[in-house]
């Protein structure tokens, strides 16, 4: 499976550490992001949460951060799984290897793409609370 | 002819995803001439390639998306 992917389905943390992995006998350290629906947000509950996307230019802006952060950082590999789709409290929703030689470069890149990827990659989330239907602005 | 491309609050607020216009038009006046002015902040991509420069004057065949900011992860 491709390093970037935007997909509906959920996806399998160990499949994707194992295929950083197998890419360099070199890495010594592995960090992963995994962020999840939660079942609140900002105070109220949330029963549900749904992901659009600008299909093409989120899988290309996901791509030239991969790019970016392999030049940026001493790092050996990255791999980075988006879903767009519904999900509940609990399901995964976004995830992010970092494989690098040493820790401290995997710690810092994997960070640096998570905050970047709420800033540059055109994915949108709205949220359906008691109160009914809002999209979330901001990027925490 | 122009593709417009709205997304999540903007396309909600909008009532579509798309239109269509004529080309010629510079990004400015065509972010007033739909009504997306009201919407702050925004985001503009053409031909999925986010831009800055609202001088930018629409090609035929461009593709303009109209984005409010990223919620994504």
């Amino acid at each position: 499976m491709d390093a970037v992917r935007i997909q509906e389905e959920d996806f399998s943390i160990e499949e994707e550490i194992s295929a950083v992995k197998k890419t360099s006998q070199r890495i010594g350290g592995i960090t992963a992001f995994v962020g999840c629906a939660r079942d609140f947000s900002e105070g109220r509950d949330v029963f549900s949460i749904c992901f659009e996307q600008y299909a093409g230019m989120a899988e290309k802006a996901l791509a030239a951060l991969r790019d970016e952060a392999l030049q940026q950082f001493d790092i050996l590999e990255v791999r980075m799984v988006h879903r767009v789709t519904t999900v509940h409290a609990g399901d995964q929703i976004v995830l992010i290897v970092v494989g690098s030689v040493h820790r401290k470069a995997a710690f810092e890149a994997c960070e640096w793409l998570i905050d970047t990827l709420k800033q540059r990659v055109p994915i949108w989330k709205k949220e359906t609370t008691p109160e009914g239907e809002s999209w979330v602005s901001s990027h925490p | 002819m122009i593709n417009i491309l709205f997304f999540g609050l903007i396309a909600d607020k909008m009532g579509k995803k798309s239109m269509h216009i004529q080309a010629g038009l510079c990004l400015k006046t065509m972010i007033k001439q739909t009504g997306c002015d009201c919407f702050k902040p925004l985001l503009i991509a053409v031909n999925q390639v986010q831009v800055h420069d609202m001088a930018y004057v629409l090609q035929e065949g461009d593709e303009v998306a109209i984005m409010p900011p990223f919620s994504g992860g």
